[in-house]
């Protein structure tokens, strides 16, 4: 993707870049350092973690944290498979309507994109709240403890309709032009030009999809009971986390045997296991950040 | 292109055919028939012909070690042999728990039992918004035993309207009045031969710590524990706690056990400033940590491995807690000074500190009481839900349950959570309970003096607002009182007082006093 | 583009306005079909629900159901007015969230537009990754972490200051550093993200354009300033104008967490609305006042929503929300 126009880059050019390395390069050093932190303090055994907190580098390691985390691997490995499988498949779905209804509603000669706009909008600005939420899903749509009920609620968000009809504004009105007069239908003209030309915004509201997706638990947590085997990922982690932690402290449950808990060194551990895979999100998904291939399309 | 064209199609219907899918699940969960499944016929006997699923709202995290499954196998087994019914747990875990619970309620599933407590699962505000199914005509028929064993006068506390909400644990000893756990090896270091009766002793011990056990904090506390404004009152007071809730702590205080139906606050007392005086001094001297606010470690753990000198719970942590310390810790042989320990203001537990009701939606009332009774009272079924199978979960020994060979934590521990119909007399007492225990419960039974508002259910709905302000103003002012971090003592509480007048302290309480004078009038006749 | 209208040129009026909207209907079926998916969704998820705001109004039975319980007027709201917090509150709300909403795209801008100038695809892919990993760390984590760095006995923070022989800093007991503390927390958990928006939009730029203007001989400051930046504004105030929704409503786990649950000292400077009312419901869970704070908050943002729309439609118009 290099251009190859290598005349002379010229000081400010070179300025410009010395800053942003600088800045970007601290910036991001800021942003690993907390998880160096994290990482090294779950390979710490949860005595040194009492006696001196936590530190960038493990001062008595241990894999205790991991083993009870990973204790019972089918369990793990189901949410794990069960937190992908939904995040593909909503990721697939939403991502596909988004695009679909961002790029109807950018269209100008669209009667009711204003109208349909403002419906989409004013669902941010006022919600019905927890309990119609609850009775909506539970009792009307009667999908407790299904995957549905975790996997639907997500599937759009006004924020990227409209953030993908601000993308798909920047595609020049002449190339849906010329398209019509070459007798094509809209979804047709959607279909083959705009999404060819959108990757960058696709690949931002995928993205952004998908790590939704993979970050849920609330939904989790109010909609699949333990009945379910398997629930998804952040899900698992929380309850691992919440139940030690509430046993440890409660006056009802003062009659359970409180097991050995490395609590500090676990909570480390179950957040590198959340939050590990998404390292490996966004590099997949980098290669779509590709720019201006929307004209000479039309240029020519 | 035509794949695409298929997919998009693909799409539609399916959303389509979802919304119709709603549309006719909502018409079928809205009519609901209450079809009777458990009669009576002309013989009096009980008709149980009809299997049913019982289903029970319990709390906790489900176990997934595969042992819930196989006792349940075998507790059904008895169930259906007996009323031809299963029981199923629906668990309620710790995770959001509060939410969860009154969602659960609030949205009108038809759960059959339900755990409930009136201290920590607001039992009485969930029966106020109709939560619980009125039991008073259905206990004796289908839950015949259980009704002749609670006493009528316990049954008078169950009662809400008039009307029987839920079962209570009532013949199950539990003591959770709370006090400080400490180290009596470190109490006899510092010259404290004595146990422990009240706050100037335990200051000297913490004292003590701080001038001669380097790098241990006294009492290595999270902010969130702010009991010992409780502690306080009730060590050096006759107040008695009222069951209404008003935040992390209680305004409103029964003046004694001889009188409680006036209604006192420690707050606007001078008490209180002694108080707020001595936990300011007592931050000065390093008690606890100086961001003792924000501090999210776990005070257990730290006693356990000896990095703090104190601990604070309640007696039932105590049983279990002593005999981990006395492996951890050899030699500490802690104890507790518990609040009551200082004036002998102990009042008996609640009978409804664990309880178990009748969901208002629920389909088999009178099945589900057959199986709560079975519960409570068939001494196999019981010890099965309770303890698990015998010899993979607990062996008895000597009358005490102890842990088989071979067992493993992680592969056989097993939970039920049953926290609504406990019994003493099928009660067996495990082995990693202090021994010592019987004593105590001697001494508490000699000191201790009834509760004395068992049938007093305040009604909030004419001051909810101001209540909920006045728990917004305790919740924002007491924490920085207890660990002294409000500046001036005397001026902090002025500025408490002030507060909770204006978030309608005198009206909450006049309300309050207008109800327990009825109240007087309902118990004494 | 201008659109082409379908009026009936024949004067009889009825039909006028029946004909000429079916066949408007009909004109746009392919773009309106393209809308169903969602518009339905929305019906279902949003609009069905949304009558159950009336629980703010009641004192919920749950036997009767929300519209079945008695109707109690503004009295759930009471609360908030009661202990005089309110106006506290609600300009922490606002201070807040203007703070995150200016500094928070201003530095998602900046950001996105070096790392469009930089070349190393290593480097940029490796520190975009990074970058965006803060979003991921639960707020009960980024509390936990505050903490192991601001305590004053143990923390990281108070050491380092030791080492090089300054005085160790009481930051729990201190409110008046707070806002910064909990603007530039927030600034590092969502810059990553964020500017990730910005990133794709300037991808979206004819980098003809850009070389033009070099080959005219604007340097690399002038081409961000008078290009690129322009390229940006619409998005930028479609992002403003979403936040500004919202600008009543609080990051409560950010907040939650890292000002803990108890320091009361903290609360002048740090307490928004949000964190209020979880203390209040705590131990008197009450479903209707928490949907009456939900509304205030609602109302509130859409009153701004709809200022601020206005205002943008007559200065720039394409760029409005609606």
């Amino acid at each position: 993707m290099e251009n190859t126009y290598r005349r002379n880059v010229d000081f400010s050019t070179i300025m410009v870049r010395v800053i942003g390395y600088g800045c970007i390069g601290l910036f991001a050093l800021c942003c690993l350092l907390p998880f160096v932190l994290i990482l090294s303090s779950s390979f710490t055994s949860e005595k040194a973690i009492m006696e001196s907190g936590f530190a960038l580098w493990p001062k008595d390691f241990s894999t205790f944290a991991y083993e009870i985390v990973f204790r019972n691997p089918r369990l793990i490995i189901g949410s794990y498979v069960v937190t992908m499988g939904i995040t593909i498949v909503g990721t697939a779905v939403g991502l596909f309507i988004v695009a679909m209804t961002g790029y109807a509603l950018q269209r100008a000669d669209f009667l009711y994109r204003n109208k349909i706009s403002f419906y989409i909008y004013f669902t941010t600005l006022f919600s019905g709240g927890l309990v119609p939420f609850y009775l909506l899903i539970t009792q009307y749509l009667d999908l407790k403890d299904n995957y549905l009920a975790v996997l639907l609620p997500g599937l759009l968000s006004p924020f990227l309709i409209i953030m993908m009809k601000a993308f798909t504004k920047s595609i020049p009105h002449e190339i849906t032009e010329s398209a019509k007069m070459d007798g094509a239908g809209d979804f047709t003209i959607f279909l083959k030009l705009i999404l060819p030309m959108s990757t960058p915004a696709l690949a931002t509201i995928g993205l952004f999809i998908a790590l939704g997706y993979w970050n849920e638990w609330y939904n989790a947590m109010l909609f699949l009971s333990p009945n379910m085997e398997y629930r998804p990922l952040q899900l698992f982690l929380y309850n691992v986390i919440t139940s030690a932690d509430f046993i440890r402290n409660s006056a009802a449950a003062s009659n359970v045997a409180p097991q050995e808990i490395p609590l500090e060194s676990m909570k480390m551990a179950t957040a590198v296991v959340a939050t590990g895979p998404v390292i490996l999100f966004y590099p997949f998904v980098q290669r779509f950040f590709i720019q201006g291939i929307t004209i000479g399309a039309v240029k020519g | 292109m035509l794949k695409m064209k298929k997919f998009f199609v693909l799409v539609m219907v399916m959303l389509l055919t979802f919304s119709l899918v709603a549309c006719n699940g909502s018409s079928q969960t809205n009519s609901e028939n209450k079809k009777p499944t458990t009669k009576v016929n002309e013989n009096g006997e009980i008709d149980t012909s009809e299997f049913v699923n019982i289903t029970m709202m319990a709390l906790g995290d489900k176990p997934t070690n595969g042992q819930l499954e196989k006792v349940m196998e075998q507790v059904n087994a008895k169930l259906e042999e007996k009323v031809n019914a299963h029981l199923e747990i629906k668990w309620i875990e710790w995770a959001d728990y509060m939410t969860k619970y009154n969602l659960t309620l609030a949205s009108g599933e038809p759960v059959d039992l339900i755990i409930t407590a009136t201290d920590w699962l607001d039992a009485w505000g969930n029966a106020q918004k109709g939560a619980f199914m009125d039991i008073t005509e259905l206990l004796p028929t289908y839950a015949p035993k259980t009704w002749e064993e609670v006493s009528d006068e316990s049954w008078e506390q169950t009662k809400y309207n008039g009307k029987i909400v839920m079962m209570p644990e009532d013949s199950f000893t539990q003591w959770v009045n709370h006090g400080f756990f400490y180290r009596t090896d470190w109490a006899k270091e510092f010259g404290i031969n004595e146990p422990i009766k009240d706050f100037e002793t335990l200051g000297k011990y913490f004292q003590g710590i701080v001038d001669n056990k380097p790098g241990v904090i006294p009492w290595d506390t999270p902010g969130t524990n702010v009991t010992t404004a409780w502690g306080y009152t009730t060590s050096y007071s006759d107040e008695i706690e009222l069951p209404i809730a008003t935040g992390v702590f209680p305004i409103y205080w029964g003046k004694s056990a001889d009188d409680p139906y006036t209604v006192v606050s420690p707050v606007f007392e001078d008490l209180f400033v002694d108080y707020a005086k001595m936990m300011k001094d007592w931050a000065d001297k390093g008690y606890w940590r100086s961001d003792v606010l924000n501090y999210k470690g776990d005070t257990r753990a730290l006693f356990q491995a000896g990095k703090t000198g104190a601990d604070q719970h309640h007696t039932e942590t105590f049983s279990t807690l002593r005999p981990q310390m006395d492996v951890k810790q050899p030699g500490s042989e802690i104890d507790m000074f518990a609040w009551s320990d200082t004036r002998n203001n102990l009042i008996s537990m609640s009978i409804t500190h664990g309880a178990t009701a009748v969901g208002a939606h629920s389909k088999n009332p009178e099945r589900a009481l057959m199986v709560y009774d079975l519960l409570r009272n068939d001494e196999e079924i019981y010890k099965l839900f309770n303890y698990g199978i015998e010899g993979v979960q607990y062996e008895i020994v000597d009358g005490k349950r102890v842990r088989p060979e071979g067992y493993d934590e992680t592969k056989d521990s097993f939970a039920s959570n049953f926290w609504g119909g406990r019994v003493d007399k099928f009660e067996v007492p495990s082995s990693d309970r202090w021994e010592g225990m019987p004593e105590i419960y001697e001494e508490y039974d000699k000191i201790k003096k009834p509760f004395p508002y068992g049938q007093f259910v305040f009604d909030s709905t004419p001051v909810e607002a101001e209540i909920a302000a006045l728990s917004q103003v305790t919740a924002q002012m007491v924490p920085a009182i207890a660990f002294g971090k409000a500046g001036d003592p005397e001026k902090a509480v002025e500025d408490f007082r002030k507060r909770l007048e204006a978030a309608g302290y005198e009206k909450v309480q006049k309300e309050i006093q207008k109800q327990m004078d009825e109240y007087k009038k309902l118990v004494e006749g | 583009m201008k659109t082409v209208t379908v009026q009936s040129q024949t004067p009889v009026v009825k039909t006028k306005t029946k004909e000429s909207r079916f066949k408007r209907i009909w004109k746009n079926r392919t773009l309106l079909l393209m809308c169903m998916p969602a518009i339905i969704f929305f019906a279902i998820f949003a609009y069905l629900p949304m009558p159950g705001l009336y629980l703010a109004f009641v004192n919920y039975d749950y036997s009767l159901g929300i519209f079945k319980s008695a109707f109690v007027g503004l009295e759930n709201f009471r609360f908030l007015v009661m202990t005089g917090d309110l106006w506290k509150l609600t300009f922490n709300t606002i201070a807040y969230n203007l703070a995150f909403i200016i500094l928070g795209n201003f530095l998602q801008i900046a950001v996105a537009i070096m790392l469009n100038e930089l070349r190393n695809k290593w480097f940029k892919k490796i520190s975009q990754t990074i970058m965006f990993l803060p979003h991921f760390i639960s707020a009960v984590l980024v509390g936990l972490l505050a903490y192991n760095i601001l305590s004053y006995d143990y923390g990281l923070l108070n050491s380092f200051l030791e080492l090089v022989g300054l005085d160790p800093v009481q930051t729990y007991s201190n409110p008046a550093i707070w806002p910064y503390i909990i603007v530039i927390t927030f600034l590092w958990q969502s810059t990553g993200y964020g500017s990730i928006v910005y990133f794709a939009a300037i991808m979206g730029l004819d980098k003809s354009i850009l070389e033009a203007a070099e080959i005219d001989g604007a340097n690399a400051f002038q081409r961000i300033r008078y290009i690129i930046i322009p390229w940006l504004k619409p998005t930028f105030i479609i992002l403003l104008l979403f936040s500004l929704g919202g600008v009543l409503k609080g990051n409560f786990g950010l907040f939650y967490n890292l000002v803990g649950a108890n320091n009361t000292m903290l609360y002048p400077t740090t307490d928004i609305i949000e964190t209020y009312v979880f203390r209040t419901l705590m131990t008197n869970f009450n479903f209707s006042l928490g949907s009456a704070v939900s509304l205030y908050q609602s109302i509130f943002g859409f009153f701004i929503v709809i200022t601020a729309n206005w205002i943008v439609k007559k200065v720039s118009p394409e760029n409005s929300l609606f």
